[in-house]
């Protein structure tokens, strides 16, 4: 424990000279992406250097965005932390140095994700000395694997898009790690994450005098700048123009103008949710998603759905009647509508969803899709586990290691006793990059 | 799966519109006291109702007991015969509801329960023990809590004081979603209400639990003392004990007419509601709010009848104060463990809201309750119904019983799935499709 704790405190510093490092050391302003390569090499099965892996299991909830969404009966074959192999255990041979984990009559799926959490380390990250904070970076706040992570990772959740809050409108970067594992850079999926923007709401509480139309010109007024920053910098790239005069406020706009990242918006009310359409999608081109999507948003689905923006719901799956404000929300319903159910029948495909952890515990994750179900979204073909899993690494650009069970991709699994959006289900194993990093045959039962 | 349920909805639309201005005159009813007349299946109706629906869930006292395409039929308020659709006759006077993309269950049972009336009422504490109290006092019917309790299928309940003192009173078994006392009233005395560590622990400085114990067991000794003497005289064996209205709920117990419910959850509480009501004082008791290590008695209150109803901790935390091996474990799944087959669950209602009692039964399943054979669902039901004695009426599906049962779009005890359509002795009492939708 007491040399656990030192790694934490390690990988706090080391997240904070890195960032420091490359802000005034380096011209590429961000770290490359670490593969699960860099993990140090172990001899247990599954893991990287070690012998391979063969799960065998009742049913594979395996949901590729296309295709073939659950395997009966399946083996699952993993080697060097990486999937390299899905199929019916009849048809799919395991090679004789694999070893064999027989789960049973029990499921697995892809581990968890969740794009709306703010327990990936300290609570450092609501800094609102401005109203946009473009140059703000979560991952000088990571800890690794800290005490509520753990229970996070025992439901079965692997990766989080860890964000800054929503005090200001543009509260900083984002970033996407994995969870379970003990370093820094073991655990980074992708820095920046994302860049957090947020609009109606907790911002309005910045200072007296703000209102959401200052708050509208501000953040337009910001991406103005960075967009601009960016092509700028892009022209010079291509050899098209000087070099411009470096701004680490505005390195950020580098990665969204080029498509390596996304903004991830908390917005929930009819107006916002528009302004992230037009301004954001539309005017400026940058890939966006809403996040924390709550509220009337819904009227909006078909409109995203055409502009290809997803949608990430919650930490409210519900709208519930109100009548004690001038409907400030937008929505008055007559009876509880469920969000999800409500952008799926105008048409939005891609649903996922999220906790706001610690608002909605982080290990909850399942149960926001579970109240989807209960109030009316249509899971037939899985969509509760889509929204859980493939959609939320589509939507923040993650598909290629996280997300589904396909070669190739990284080893981040759950075993559980049935489908993961029945309350009633507990998961009993998770896997990480092939490791195992909580079995409820060994470890204490944490949820 | 739910564009059949919706259709299901749309053919029964003109009995939705119905039942809708049944609403309004419920609400009138108990205040007016107008007269309504009755609809088909209700208490007084000279029409029957048939109700077809996918899978009814009939929950036997053991086993997996349902019938798929199945019809319910209810006459006066009761179940007149559940069987298959192909086997089982309509009369052609009744009353056809089409719902056959969802299932049918009985009404939930909830043996702990403080949201039927005034909260601030229930917990009087002037003495240690209030034997004479009454929750009956407190009652409100059509209370905005009673209304959500319906639309999570709480179609009965226990209604009973407080754990301030050892005993805060009598409780009162009532029928949620009906409009007058009248109506709503299963049986009174419910319970007479017992609590042990804990709570009255505070009633004041100096009172712990040896006193306590003492000061109960002086109670039972003088109240049963009491219901003997009057037992002796109605058997013309002695003259008629002086009247004392305060030990007038004992010769109830005494007789087996009403039970002791006990809020009891640590083992040396436990232990005092098995040997000193149970094996000293032989009278029919139950654990009540069940929750800790009291479930290393399961075995032993099996043995001698005393059956476990478990919540609203329905899972031991690793704490401090309560002795764990560290994991989070499920109470009754420690209880079925430990061998004990009559496991129920409540919500002490507001602590867990009422209309989650369901959710009680699902939380117990995923920490490790075993409901291969349907265990779960006879905790809502059944279970609960025969511990407090009311199983002739409530509890399951079975002809001569109350027409109380929910209509839900899958397995109820499945939180994804919701609940629809709600009767109370054949009565539509909740409709999803037709009023705003509460839960």
């Amino acid at each position: 424990m007491v040399i656990m704790k030192r790694t934490f405190l390690f990988s706090a510093l080391l997240a904070t000279s890195a960032s420091l490092t490359h802000s005034f050391a380096s011209d590429s302003s961000f770290p490359t992406p670490t593969p699960p390569a860099n993990a140090v090499p172990t001899r247990i099965a599954g893991e990287l250097g070690g012998p391979g892996l063969a799960v065998k299991t009742r049913k594979a909830l395996a949901v590729p965005l296309e295709g073939v969404q659950f395997v009966d009966n399946a083996v699952l074959l993993v080697k060097d932390g990486k999937i390299v192999g899905l199929g019916p255990a009849a048809t799919t041979p395991i090679p004789s140095d694999f070893e064999v984990v027989d789960a049973g009559e029990q499921w697995i799926m892809p581990g968890m994700i969740d794009l709306h959490s703010h327990v990936g380390g300290t609570f450092d990250i609501n800094e609102m000395v401005y109203l946009t904070n473009p140059g703000l970076r979560v991952s000088a706040s990571v800890i690794p694997h800290n005490d509520t992570l753990k229970v996070t990772v025992a439901s079965g959740v692997t990766t989080i898009l860890f964000i800054p809050g929503s005090g200001v409108n543009v509260g900083g970067q984002g970033i996407l790690m994995k969870i379970g594992l003990d370093r820094f850079e073991e655990a980074l999926v992708r820095n920046p994450g994302s860049m957090k923007l947020a609009q109606a709401g907790n911002p309005e509480g910045w200072t007296v005098g703000i209102g959401r139309s200052f708050m509208n010109w501000n953040t337009r007024a910001m991406f103005s700048r960075g967009v601009l920053y960016a092509k700028k910098w892009d022209d010079f790239e291509k050899g098209q123009g000087s070099k411009p005069e470096r701004n680490f406020d505005l390195d950020i706009f580098r990665e969204l103008y080029s498509k390596r990242t996304q903004i991830s918006t908390h917005t929930q009310i009819y107006q916002v949710v528009m302004t992230t359409l037009t301004m954001v999608k539309k005017q400026f081109g940058l890939d966006v998603y809403i996040d924390h999507g709550e509220m009337a948003g819904y009227k909006l689905a078909g409109f995203a759905k055409d502009l290809g923006v997803n949608a990430i719901l919650g930490p409210r799956n519900v709208e519930v009647p109100t009548r004690q404000f001038i409907n400030w929300t937008g929505s008055n319903p007559e009876g509880i509508l469920g969000i999800a159910a409500e952008y799926q029948k105008r048409g939005m495909k891609m649903i996922g969803f999220n906790t706001d952890a610690p608002v909605i515990p982080a290990e909850e994750l399942f149960l926001q899709a579970s109240m989807a179900v209960r109030h009316g979204f249509d899971a037939t073909n899985l969509e509760s586990v889509r929204g859980l899993t493939i959609v939320p690494a589509v939507t923040s650009g993650i598909a290629d290691r996280v997300g589904s069970l396909e070669v190739g991709k990284d080893a981040d699994f759950v075993i559980m006793t049935g489908d993961p959006a029945d309350p009633r289900t507990s998961v009993s194993r998770v896997f990480t990059n092939g490791k195992r990093i909580y079995d409820t045959a060994k470890d204490k039962r944490l949820f | 799966m739910s564009s059949s349920a919706s259709g299901g909805a749309r053919s029964a639309s003109t009995a939705f519109v119905f039942a809708s201005c049944t609403f309004v005159a419920f609400s009138n009813a108990a205040f007016a006291f107008e007269s309504r007349s009755p609809k088909a299946g209700e208490k007084g109706s000279e029409i029957g109702l048939a109700l077809k629906v996918r899978k009814a869930l009939v929950v036997g006292t053991e086993g997996d007991s349902f019938v798929d395409n199945a019809v319910v039929i209810v006459k006066n308020g009761v179940i007149e015969a559940v069987g298959p659709v192909r086997t089982t006759p309509i009369p052609s006077s009744y009353e056809v509801i089409d719902q056959s993309a969802r299932w049918l269950a009985p009404g939930f049972v909830d043996l702990h329960c403080h949201i039927a009336g005034s909260l601030s009422d229930l917990n009087d504490t002037v003495y240690l023990t209030n034997p004479e109290l009454h929750a009956s006092a407190a009652v409100t019917p059509e209370n905005s809590a009673l209304k959500l309790a319906v639309a999570g299928g709480v179609t009965s309940v226990l209604f009973i004081p407080g754990s301030g003192s050892n005993m805060g009173g009598q409780g009162i078994l009532l029928k949620t979603g009906l409009p007058t006392f009248e109506e709503m009233r299963i049986r009174d005395p419910g319970s007479l209400k017992l609590a042990q560590a804990g709570n009255p622990e505070r009633w004041a400085i100096g009172v712990g639990r040896s006193h306590m114990n003492w000061n109960t067991r002086n109670t039972f000794e003088r109240g049963l003392a009491y219901a003997k003497a009057w037992d002796r005289f109605e058997k013309g064996a002695a003259p008629a004990p002086e009247r004392n209205i305060q030990w007038d709920i004992f010769r109830d117990l005494y007789s087996k007419k009403t039970q002791v419910s006990t809020h009891t959850q640590r083992y040396q509480v436990v232990l005092a509601t098995l040997t000193m009501v149970r094996v000293g004082f032989g009278l029919d008791v139950y654990i009540d709010h069940g929750e800790w290590f009291g479930s290393k008695l399961a075995a032993y209150a099996q043995k001698i009848g005393v059956n476990a109803i478990v919540g609203p901790r329905e899972v031991d935390v690793p704490s401090s104060a309560i002795d764990t091996d560290g994991r989070i474990l499920g109470i009754a799944a420690s209880y079925q463990q430990n061998g004990h087959k009559n496991i129920g669950f409540n919500t002490d209602s507001p602590v867990v809201p009422q209309e989650e009692l369901s959710v009680q039964a699902a939380v117990a399943v995923r920490y490790g309750f075993d409901d291969s054979r349907q265990d779960s669902m006879r905790g809502l039901t059944i279970v609960p119904a025969k511990t407090a004695g009311i199983a002739h009426r409530v509890g399951s599906l079975a002809p001569g019983k109350d027409a109380d049962f929910i209509v839900s779009t899958g397995d109820p005890l499945d939180p994804r799935n919701s609940i629809e359509i709600v009767f109370i002795e054949g009565r539509r009492v909740y409709d999803a499709a037709v009023e705003k939708r509460r839960w």
